[in-house]
């Protein structure tokens, strides 16, 4: 299989790619044309039948999601919002970032297309608030749309109405949270919002909403545009299509890369990435965003880059495809305590076991860093994570805990060496201030 | 109605009822702090987390959770005393050890759910999260931060009841904090709610502060004798002394809250203006000798019984009987307007601008008199000296009038006012926390007080001090337990056609207006 | 951890107001989206903008344009780490320490510029021009070490020579515009 596929970063090469006139020379927009002469629902389904999945991290599959949306019957006259999650939040990924500063338009009209599927016809990208000069950009293209007639009222004399506004985070990772992210965009904390309600049936002002991640818009014009089977012809029956991977961490390359979902991950670390600095081995990969369950050496070198491999050998998931790779010389003890900081930073506070608990896991881990830590500590580690896991009102809980889980699990001779240490050192004899001895003694 | 199904234990429930209703239903206490029933659901503290057996995927939250054919849940598995734990311990975890010093000790649910639930070793090796203390954030309420489980109850009460916002949290993490915007108070009437609904000792009530260890009062049901609305309210008490009302959930009056005038009105129970002891001609009496001067100078005379807007309908029925059946040719009064002095105030929740508790049972007693008028018709009796003497019950009926007084005037009441100072003959009443009573409220909604302390001074429970005035003046009308007086009254009365105390119980009942038609009786509180 | 100071300190910008303008724009947002509370961020931003950071005068001002509870606009500003509650130097830099830029050296880089500039993360520098402090991951892992000043990333910062280079240029008073090598000059996709 080819290790490079591009459906998503197609024109991110050509210059002056993120203005309208180039994207269009390009082939954007046909899609749409195409599009508004389908019944909504025949979209909603090629979406369905494409087997795209919500690249954001859930894997939730797209079509299915928009046809949780009531029919106008059930609405009672409420408005249907579609709201784009930009805010790219999760340690690792970075990819969302080059869909909107390299192809705004394909965002766009994967947006229009979405709109018209669900019958929206206000809809918002949030984006997070370090990307104002993204959002700039995305602006400009929403402007040059509406200038030629692409967005706004009666869009290409179908009709359809749609206007899209750009709303910007201040700071805040859950807001990549689709429920705390419409709770920002209402105007209130980013706090996760209790489900069900599901968003679908009540959400952004109590209206059904769609929330959808850049990359999983970014790739419906090329659905339309080549029909279920023709992104099928990417990836695994189960996995279908393309899929953005933000690779960093000890590898030669770091960079965005579009690759079919599918691929090998030795062929990901070692061809795609350009391979491990010279002289370093392999110790650890996550493999789809900070949240994510770490992988041994061992299991990166049997999994594929898909959902169900990475579940399946790594016990891991694919998420949002932040693909941090860490080679022999990391401590594994400083890595969980730099992500357990992350989230103790993060935790929005609303929840009671994520609130207090988080803070109290980054604690212990800071005291195991600093060598001052019993093996009950270990014990008391596990025990919050796991009580924290699947107890709270968002995912935000177990994306905390499951790093805990798993790098215990997996590297628990590197956490029992700093107990070892910090053993040792107690147990050595405290050095004697000097003078102390020839005052006192007789 | 869906069927759940709680611990194996099947039940119906009413359509949208939350599981943490329909457990206490069966009798099954779901621990709780952000719930409550008249707020919106918040699911932010997780104590009610329970396992699903039947009908969902769990471990999930009871509060969030409406009940639907199929659901079947178990709050007894050792995986739901583990969650429960767990929770515990983290709402602990940055709690101070004030306990001692905390006023809501007794009350706190963090120590009655770390007997029910927690009872974990302390394994916190990391210093606390401090926040600040003892903020005097409006005229009713201090604020410990410390202290808060960030429930947002409070939050909500402002957001969903006032409508004034003041209270938010700020920060976010193990910082989260409540408070206010810097240099704000809280601005409202119904302030002591906030410490009400704090499951904790982040809000306490600087009026109740360090007042008396809750342990050692008791409740008893009453209603609040402020306004029109009836406002179900709890007396506080130990011995004869009343510490505080608390507001009483009545879904149908007054959901769970009280306003600030109507929580202090428990300082009138030993205010300076109580009427402690019978006074003939200014001078201080006994009851014999009292009642005697009543009846002997009322005798001969064109007598008007002013009924009490303030009575009970058991009170103002026997005053009623009294005019008709011992003082021959008197006339009945109910008279219109407050009292002097009374607040101005109302508003579109709780505050009704009729400051009497009981004017449609005043009124209600007096229509079944044929020889009723109101305070106009008494104003030109009395200045046409067709009216010789008054008795008047509770109210200040010469103040509401703007009169002098009448040659001779019999008060019977609790509190002194101008009615009383004029008073030739003033007979001490029990407050109406002091005795069994009823009233219907601006809604026609029928209420049972019971009885709290004992009354003070030598105050009488108001039915027996009018049937001795009876007794004197030619016999008793009969028992004088409040019970038997209101059960006579709702046979001659098809508007109260059925009712009983038994029936009234903590909810009361809306007035059948019909006498065939059988009033429901009211769902039962859920238990707290 | 970046909190509040509860009570706020008694800096503040006095009586505040908006320009004509400001007030216009303010409609324009508010028109966005159903209800009106829901600009308060973009409100937030444009106070921010304007007056630098949003002082508790700033924040009743917020409050009052949309008819909000103080409270709330508080509650908000304190949630989010961007909304600047307290005044900074002219350049804030914020260095990414989170686990990717981490592995990829991001203490060296904040080592050089404490040494660089004599303060410590947290610190202004005496002059008013540098804030420095330590911020949570920005999506620019790939990149790394990197920082954010004001709106810019400037990534790869990896040397000594890179890092100084880009602190010489932010404290002439007129900074060239400097490479910001992920954005404009890396397509990744050229690599394969």
């Amino acid at each position: 299989m080819d290790l490079h596929q591009k459906v998503l970063s197609r024109i991110w090469d050509v210059d002056g790619s993120h203005t309208l006139d180039v994207a269009r020379a390009n082939g954007h927009y046909q899609s749409l044309e195409k599009a508004l002469k389908m019944q909504p629902a025949e979209i909603t389904e090629e979406v369905t039948n494409s087997g795209l999945r919500g690249r954001g991290g859930a894997g939730f599959p797209a079509g299915r999601k928009w046809s949780f949306i009531p029919g106008p019957e059930k609405r009672g006259g409420k408005p249907v919002y579609l709201v784009c999650n930009a805010d790219e939040s999760e340690p690792g990924t970075y990819k969302d970032r080059f869909c909107m500063w390299n192809d705004p338009h394909m965002l766009i009209e994967g947006m229009i297309i979405a709109a018209y599927a669900i019958d929206c016809h206000v809809a918002y990208i949030y984006l997070r608030g370090e990307f104002r000069p993204v959002q700039a950009r995305v602006d400009a293209a929403i402007e040059e749309a509406k200038a030629a007639g692409l967005l706004g009222k009666n869009i290409l004399g179908s009709g359809f109405d749609l206007e899209i506004h750009t709303h910007l985070g201040a700071g805040a990772y859950i807001c990549g949270e689709e429920t705390a992210l419409l709770s920002s965009l209402e105007g209130e904390r980013g706090q996760p919002k209790l489900k069900p309600p599901f968003p679908a049936v009540e959400g952004a002002w109590r209206c059904p909403t769609i929330v959808n991640n850049v990359e999983t818009l970014s790739a419906v014009p090329y659905i339309i545009e080549k029909g279920a089977a023709g992104y099928r012809e990417f990836g695994t029956e189960q996995s279908p299509g393309t899929k953005l991977f933000s690779c960093s961490g000890h590898i030669n390359n770091p960079g965005v890369y579009e690759v079919p979902l599918g691929i090998t991950m030795k062929d990901m670390i070692e061809k795609v990435c350009g391979g491990l600095p010279e002289g370093r081995t392999l110790k650890a990969v996550i493999p789809g965003g900070s949240s994510v369950p770490v992988m041994t050496a061992e299991e990166a070198m049997n999994a594929n880059m898909d959902y169900e491999s990475i579940q399946e050998v790594g016990g891991s998931y694919l998420g949002s495809g932040g693909f941090i790779v860490m080679d022999d010389t990391t401590d594994m003890v400083a890595a969980l305590t730099n992500l357990l900081r992350f989230y103790a930073h993060e935790s929005c506070g609303q929840c009671t076991p994520c609130r207090e608990g988080v803070g109290w896991m980054y604690r212990v881990l800071q005291r195991l860093c600093d060598g001052v830590c019993t093996e009950s500590d270990l014990e008391t580690l596990l025990d919050l994570a796991n009580n924290i896991h699947s107890r709270t009102i968002c995912f935000f809980g177990a994306s905390a805990a499951m790093p805990v889980q798993s790098f215990l699990a997996k590297f628990r001779d590197e956490f029992m060496a700093r107990i070892d240490e910090a053993a040792t050192s107690l147990a050595a004899p405290l050095p004697v201030p000097e003078g102390v001895l020839d005052q006192g003694a007789p | 109605m869906p069927t759940v199904k709680i611990n194996g234990v099947e039940v119906e429930v009413p359509e949208g009822t939350n599981m943490i209703e329909a457990a206490a239903m069966v009798g099954e206490e779901i621990p709780h702090y952000c719930y409550h029933a008249d707020l919106t659901v918040a699911g932010n503290c997780r104590m009610c987390l329970i396992d699903v057996e039947e009908g969902g995927r769990g471990p999930d939250i009871a509060c969030n959770m409406q009940a639907r054919d199929g659901l079947a849940i178990r709050t007894d598995t050792e995986q739901v005393k583990q969650m429960r734990k767990s929770v515990m311990e983290m709402l602990l975890k940055n709690h101070p050890l004030d306990c001692p010093i905390c006023d809501q000790s007794g009350e706190c649910r963090l120590q009655d759910y770390y007997m029910d639930h927690g009872q974990h070793d302390s394994r916190l090796a990391d210093p606390k999260v401090t926040k600040r203390k003892r903020m005097d954030i409006g005229d009713h309420i201090v604020l410990d931060a410390e202290r808060c489980v960030a429930c947002t109850r409070c939050v909500r009460f402002g957001d969903e009841v006032t409508g004034t916002g003041e209270l938010r949290l700020f920060q976010r993490t193990d910082h989260t904090e409540i408070g206010m915007f810097p240099g704000e108070r809280l601005n409202h009437e119904y302030q002591g709610n906030l410490a009400d609904i704090c499951p904790v000792g982040a809000l306490t009530n600087k009026d109740f502060r360090f007042e008396k260890r809750v342990w050692y009062l008791k409740e008893a049901n009453s209603v609040c004798d402020g306004c029109a609305t009836g406002c179900n309210i709890s007396v506080c008490y130990q011995g004869s002394e009343v510490f505080r009302y608390m507001p009483r959930r009545n879904p149908d009056v007054n959901a769970s809250w009280i306003c600030d005038s109507g929580r202090m009105r428990y300082k009138r129970h030993a205010a300076s203006t109580r009427l402690l002891a019978p006074r003939v001609d200014g001078s201080r009496s006994s009851w014999p000798d009292a009642l005697a001067a009543a009846v002997e100078r009322l005798a001969g005379k064109k007598i008007g019984v002013v009924l009490g807007t303030q009575a009970t309908l058991e009170e103002n029925h026997l005053a009623r009987r009294l005019a008709e059946e011992r003082l021959a040719g008197a006339m009945i009064f109910v008279l219109e307007g407050n009292d002097p002095g009374a607040e101005e105030s109302s508003d579109e929740l709780l505050i009704d601008a009729d400051k009497t508790m009981n004017r449609c049972g005043a009124e209600l007693v007096a229509s079944m008199s044929s020889a009723t008028a109101g305070g106009e018709a008494l104003k030109s009796a009395l200045a046409a000296s067709e009216i010789e003497a008054l008795v008047v019950l509770r109210d200040d009926a010469l103040g509401r009038l703007g009169v002098e007084a009448p040659p001779l005037v019999v008060f019977l009441g609790d509190q002194a006012n101008s009615t009383s100072k004029a008073a030739n003959v003033v007979l001490p009443m029990a407050s109406h926390v002091e005795q069994p009573g009823t009233t219907i409220n601006r809604g026609g909604r029928v209420q049972l007080l019971t009885r709290g302390p004992l009354p003070v001074g030598d105050a009488l429970p108001g039915v027996e001090a009018i049937d001795r005035m009876a007794q004197l003046s030619g016999g008793s009308l009969g028992s004088t337990e409040e019970w038997a007086v209101f059960e006579s009254l709702a046979q001659s009365c098809s508007a109260l056609s059925g009712m009983t105390y038994g029936a009234l119980g903590g909810q009361g009942l809306p007035l059948s207006l019909a006498s065939s038609e059988q009033p429901d009786p009211a769902p039962a509180p859920p238990a707290k | 951890m970046a909190t509040f100071p509860l009570p706020p300190t008694d800096q503040g910008h006095g009586d505040v107001s908006w320009t004509e303008a400001q007030s216009a724009e303010i409609e324009g947002m508010i028109a966005r989206y159903p209800e009106k509370r829901a600009a308060v961020m973009p409100v937030l931003w444009l106070a921010q903008d304007h007056f630098g950071w949003l002082s508790l005068d700033v924040l009743r001002l917020v409050a009052k344009t949309l008819e909000l509870p103080p409270s709330h606009v508080l509650s908000v500003a304190t949630f989010y780490t961007m909304f600047k509650k307290q005044p900074t130097g002219t350049h804030l830099l914020q260095v990414c320490h989170t686990l990717s830029c981490d592995l990829a050296g991001a203490e060296g880089l904040i080592t050089r510029i404490q040494n660089k500039l004599g303060i410590k993360v947290g610190e202004t520098t005496a002059d008013g021009k540098f804030t420095l402090q330590r911020v949570e991951c920005l999506a620019a892992c790939g990149s790394g070490p990197m920082m954010q000043v004001g709106t810019d990333y400037y990534e790869l910062l990896k040397d000594d020579t890179a890092i100084d280079a880009v602190l010489d240029a932010l404290a002439s008073d007129n900074p060239p515009s400097l490479p910001r090598p992920e954005m404009d000059q890396w397509t990744y996709t050229r690599k394969s």
